[in-house]
Parts: C-alpha cells; structure tokens; sequence
C-alpha cells in the first residue's frame, strides 16, 4: 500500500500545474531575473572602494590585530583593496560621518563600534569585516593562553626540552602569526570582488526554494484529510492506515522538492555561472534540511489551520516571501537591520537560516556557525512534525 | 432478515443545532434502503457519522455486527462510500483514479485489474480509459466516481445523492449500475432528494425531515400515509366557474384548482373516479385535450406530514 499511495503521490503532485510551477519553475525564472538584473550592479559596484574612519586611541594603537588588519586592507598595492582610512580623533569622525564623507567609523573603547549613519551594503561590508576581525582576536587570544600553558605543561612533563625563554616564545608567536596570516587571507577574502550581490541573493533563492517546498507538503496532507478534501475522505474510508497514506505523500513530496532544488543548482551552476564555492556537499546538505523544514512547515500549515486550500497556500507564500524578504532577498541590508536590531527574528527565521548557513560556508573558516543553521533548521522542522503529529492523530471530526 | 447497519439513538448536535436528532434504525442484508429528505435534512450527516467520519453527541452504530469506529479497518474493508461531491484526482486518468482509490483495498494487481475493468463496465466507461476528468462531461464524472467508491466490491455501499445534476443517460446508466450491484449481493444505503428514483431502486424508505425521522417503509406503505388517493389533471380551455363547482360535488373529490388550461382534481380514497369524471364531461359537453390520473407519490406524502415539498 506504501508503495502503491507514494507512486501515485508522484503521479498526482508531478501533474499538478501549480505546484510544478512554484517548485520547479519559479525559482529558476527568479534566479535568470535575479542574474539578469545583478550582474551589471555587480561590476559596476566591484571597484567601489569603501571611505572610512578609524579613531586612532590608545586602545585602537594598542591592538595590533586591528591596526594590522585594516593597513592591509586599506593598501594602495592590494589588489583587493577594500577601505580608504582617515586615521582621526572622535570628534573628527564624527563631523566626518554628518558631512557624509565617509561611511563609517571605527570606534575601540572596550570593544569594538562601527558607528553609521545609515543601513547599506557599504555598511554592512565593514560590519563584516569588524565582526570578523573580533572573532579573530578572540581565537587568537584564547590560542595564546592555550598554547602558553601547553608549553608549560610540556615542559614540566618533560615532552619537550626547555631551551630558553626567547625560544619558547619565538615557537608560540610563529604558530600564532602563522594563524594571524591564515586570518588576514580569510578577512582579505571580504573584498568587494567577493561579497557579492548575486550571491546573497542566489542564497536567498535557494531558501525561497527551499520553503516553498511548504506547498508540497500542504497539497500531499490536503488530499489525504477527510475534512480537507472529497479525496480525503474517501482515503479514510479506506482499510488502509492514515499513517501509512501520509508518510507515503509527504516521502513523495520530499523527493520531488529534492529534485526541484537539485535542477535549480544545475540550472544556477551550469547556466547562469553561479560560483558556490568549494563547499558544495555542505551546500547541498543544508539545501536538503532547509527542503525538510519546508516541507514540515506546509505539512504543520496545512493540519492545523482548518481553512480552504487556496487561503493555507497563501498562507505558505506569504510566511516564505516574508521569511526570505527578512534574510536579504530583497536587499542585503534587510538581513543587517534585522540581525542588529531583531536578533531573535532571525534566529527563528529558517529563511535566515538557510542564508546564513551559505554565508557562514562562504565567509568563514570554521563550520560552527553552519552546523548551528543546520541543526537549528533540523529543529525547526522537529517542531513543525510535533506539531503536525499532534493535529493529525485526530481520527473523527466536528465538521467535515 | 440479517441486520448489515443498526444506529441507534443517533443524535449530532452542532453547537444549539440538532443535525440527527435521536435516530434509530435498521438496514438488513441484500436491500436498498433510501434516506429520503430535501437538502439539510441530515442524510449525509448520517452517512457521516455511521462512517465514523464526523463525531456524534449520543447513540451506537454498528455495522455487521460490530461497532464503527475510524479504525476499524476489517469493516472498512467491506464498505464502498460515493460521496456526494466528486471525489478524484483531476492528475490521473480515469483507469489510474479507479486503480488508485482500489489500491488502498487491494493488494495484489491481477485481483485489482480484474475489479477495474468489472467497474468500468459497471458504470459504462469503457472507452474513456484514458482520458483524463477534464474532459469528462458532468455525468461522466459522476460515473468514474462511482466506480471509484465501488470497484474493490464491497459488501455494503453507501450512495450520497450519486445523480445530482446529470444527464438523463447517465443517470439512467448509474441507476441500471445500482441494480446490477444489488443483484449481485451488495446491500445500499441510498441518499437522494428525488423521489422518483426512490421509487425505482429502493426496497425501504426512510423519510428525513430536520434531523427526524418523520416517516418509513416500502414506497406503497408509504404512500397509504397520503390521504389523497389519486390526481386526474385535464387539459380543458376556458372552464366556467359552474362546472369547477359542480365537479367539486363529484364523489371522493377532495380539491378541484384550475390554472393555465389545466384542471387538477385530487380525491381522497374511492374507486371509478376517472370514469365518473369523463361521464360528467360527456354529459356537460365539456371538450378536453388530454386527461390522465396519478397516484400519489412521495412528494404528496412528505407535503402532507411536514407542509412543504421534498425539494423546498
């Protein structure tokens, strides 16, 4: 019966004009517009170099990380040359930033500002890279504690043999440059040549894809629910399980969403030249718990809102384009004001966690911040199913 | 006779609204038995309810001897179900939409193939195997979702009002497939609001008024419950206000009305009415069109228990 329901599961949904048109070909429409329209903004944008500010304290002299940082980054010879820096005092910047003549400053007090005037993706770039540079330090400075008690430790065990103070500390600092230079290629790779706008919004893209998969999984409970459809109840008149009726349609939903984010990343790569890094297995992998939590979030839409299919589809529109539209798809400043101002929004958001997971894959080192998406998608889509559970195992009632 | 359905006391309330209202019958092997009422009766909210789709606020049901309940999936097995609204899958084909909804009963494709095609002959669908609902006329739709409701041969099939706004061949097609369903041993719960094919298909009759019960039996018991016994409508031009009195004084006449050329007598019980009638025409040079007697039908007995017609 599994087979027999996922079968025609596949048959129905893969027939379904609507439902193939939000999957399979808006998404890949929206990507060619998106390509057509960003491209040009995008050289046009690439040579922009970013005027800034940096009020030159004792706390800002004192950090070498920072002043070693944005020298590189301001250096006529780099190629990727992403600032011009005006080194002042606070009262300078500040009459700087009122007369629009840069877009920002640095400020470093107990821990590092960037004060701007407005949102934009000048602003964000040095919010990126400032945010960046901390988290930097902050590694480094926990690698020094580290590897100094290492070597304390090594010594007094008797692992290595203690030469001399100078020597000790000339193995610590080489590993910790080393580290430091590994870091500035990593912060040097936020140019303007690389933060690109086709990308966020080839992200944004692949999440909207992701979640309309919402549409499959409401259509595959709609049509298996006696009080949602004429079809519904003749499938629970029938000997064969809810459960099985069910699983069997969402399992069918699931593999044609699949399909459709796997022809939109053919479509993109092969094209559109869409570059999405060296990372693509996790890419990929994310696309596929983002796949899940849209799909659970239409299963959970369609079981537990009891209105009429048209109205619960909008429902997965709206909720998608919104979640999207608050992740950058829209405008990558969006993202900023969100992330700045409404953390928790976007925390909650899976749109936003499906962005996010790309950019942390695109802009960082380490994968922490791209499996506590993925983990935090594979929740989102836990609870959407608790849920789902919960209304589904009703078995009679009130009105049909 | 062996009970198939025993509902007792059923009643469905919807918040201050008594849907069913203290329900109680029988529905035994091998008949088909009519629910008769205009729309908003409850006919198929019984259905629903004897089908363990909706809840009820008080009663039993039992079907084949055991108790009804959403799971009890050995009944439902041997249960087919035509809802009143069509109920396929505009994606595929008529063959696929019956295979699909048979599928959920039978396992083994040779047996599944061989109910299809029993099916499609059933309800006369032979040459649009493969064609697509969409291009399906209304009274072709209504066909494949019978056969898609009855192809697995279930014991016990309910029909929810199968020939609401069909063509006259198709529903003569779909009333010829009921009977043939009958005879070969299946027992019918039968929704409708046009007495007519009641009269044609079903052994018992129970009439549903608000919820109630208001009457029940075989069609001619039913009709004893009519005081009138016979309605003669003549086709007579320009009838004088004399003669519509003096046929009032004719025996048995209960009422006489005159209206667009068309004379309607009813009389209460009696005999030779007709004939007494057409003396009197005779006798009185009357000179008629057509004239033709009726006996009461169900829409008169309903008239006369609640004071409104069936399809009011």
């Amino acid at each position: 019966m599994f087979i027999h329901n996922l079968k025609y599961s596949f048959k129905t949904l893969l027939k379904n004009k609507m439902l193939i048109f939000w999957t399979f070909a808006f998404p890949i429409i929206l990507g060619t517009f998106f390509k057509m329209a960003f491209s040009n903004i995008e050289n046009s944008e690439k040579l922009d170099i970013i005027d800034i500010a940096i009020v030159e304290n004792d706390e800002f002299k004192n950090n070498e990380i920072f002043k070693e940082t944005f020298k590189e980054l301001s250096d006529d010879n780099n190629e990727e040359k992403l600032f011009d820096i005006q080194y002042v005092n606070e009262e300078e910047a500040k009459e700087l930033l009122n007369n629009d003549e840069i877009t920002g400053y640095l400020i470093i007090k107990d821990e590092p500002n960037i004060v701007v005037n407005t949102s934009g993706i000048n602003e964000t770039i040095l919010k990126y890279v400032t945010e960046e540079i901390t988290q930097t330090q902050s590694m480094i400075e926990n690698v020094a504690q580290n590897k100094v008690e290492e070597k304390v430790k090594d010594i007094v065990a008797g692992k290595i043999q203690f030469t001399s103070y100078e020597e000790i500390y000339k193995q610590i600092y080489d590993e910790i440059v080393d580290m430091l230079d590994k870091n500035n290629a990593n912060i040097s790779n936020i140019s303007s040549s690389n933060l690109s706008y086709t990308m966020i919004e080839f992200y944004t893209l692949i999440a909207m894809a992701c979640l309309y998969g919402g549409i499959l999984g409401l259509v595959a409970i709609n049509q298996n629910l006696p009080n949602m459809s004429n079809n519904g109840k003749r499938v629970a008149m029938s000997p064969t399980p809810k459960y099985k009726v069910i699983l069997s349609s969402v399992l069918a939903s699931y593999i044609i969403q699949l399909i459709g984010i796997a022809l939109l990343f053919i479509y993109t790569i092969f094209a559109l030249k869409v570059d999405y890094g060296t990372n693509l297995p996790l890419i990929v992998l994310l696309a596929c718990a983002g796949c899940l939590a849209g799909l659970s979030m239409g299963v959970a839409i369609a079981s537990v809102f009891k209105t009429n299919d048209n109205l619960k589809t909008g429902i997965v529109i709206s909720f998608t384009m919104f979640g999207c539209f608050l992740s950058g798809m829209m405008g990558i400043t969006m993202k900023y004001i969100v992330d700045k101002n409404l953390p928790l929004v976007n925390k909650l958001n899976p749109a936003s966690m499906i962005t996010d997971g790309f950019y942390s894959l695109y802009y960082y080192d380490t994968l922490d911040r791209f499996y506590f998406n993925l983990i935090s998608l594979l929740a989102f889509a836990s609870l959407m199913i608790v849920i789902s559970i919960l209304s589904l195992r009703r078995q009679k009632y009130d009105n049909i | 006779m062996k009970n198939v359905i025993e509902v007792k006391n059923l009643t469905k309330e919807y918040k201050k609204l008594k849907a069913v209202d203290n329900l109680t019958f029988d529905v035994y092997e091998g008949e088909i038995l009519g629910l008769l009422g205009p729309n908003g009766s409850g006919k198929s909210t019984t259905i629903n309810c004897i089908l363990s789709l909706l809840n009820f606020s008080d009663g039993s049901i039992k079907i084949f001897g055991k108790e009804m309940k959403p799971n009890a999936y050995d009944l439902k097995r041997e249960i087919g179900v035509v809802f009143q609204d069509v109920a396929i899958f505009d994606e595929l084909s008529v063959y696929d939409n019956i295979d699909y909804f048979c599928g959920l009963y039978i396992k083994d494709k040779e047996a599944r193939k061989s109910c299809i095609e029993d099916a499609i002959a059933l309800v006369g669908l032979e040459d649009f195997k493969k064609f697509y609902p969409k291009q399906l006329s209304g009274g072709l739709l209504r066909r494949l979702n019978i056969a898609c409701g009855i192809a697995h041969k279930p014991k016990l099939i309910f029909l929810d009002e199968p020939t609401v706004a069909v063509d006259p061949q198709s529903r003569n097609n779909i009333l010829d497939g009921i009977e043939k369903l009958r005879n070969n041993g299946a027992t019918i719960v039968y929704t409708t609001h046009y007495m007519e094919e009641v009269e044609i298909l079903c052994d018992r009759v129970i009439i549903l008024d608000k919820g109630k019960i208001i009457a029940s039996g075989t069609t001619d018991e039913l009709k004893e419950l009519a005081k009138i016994e016979e309605k003669v409508s003549v086709e007579v031009k320009d009838l004088d206000e004399k003669y519509i009195e003096d046929i009032k004084d004719l025996d048995n006449v209960e009422d006489v009305d005159y209206s667009n050329g068309l004379l309607l007598i009813t009389y209460k019980k009696g005999k030779n009415n007709l004939v007494e009638l057409m003396d009197y025409l005779k006798k009185e040079s009357i000179k008629y069109n057509k004239i033709f007697s009726e006996r009461p039908t169900l829409n008169d007995v309903f008239l006369e228990l609640t004071g409104k017609e069936l399809r009011d």
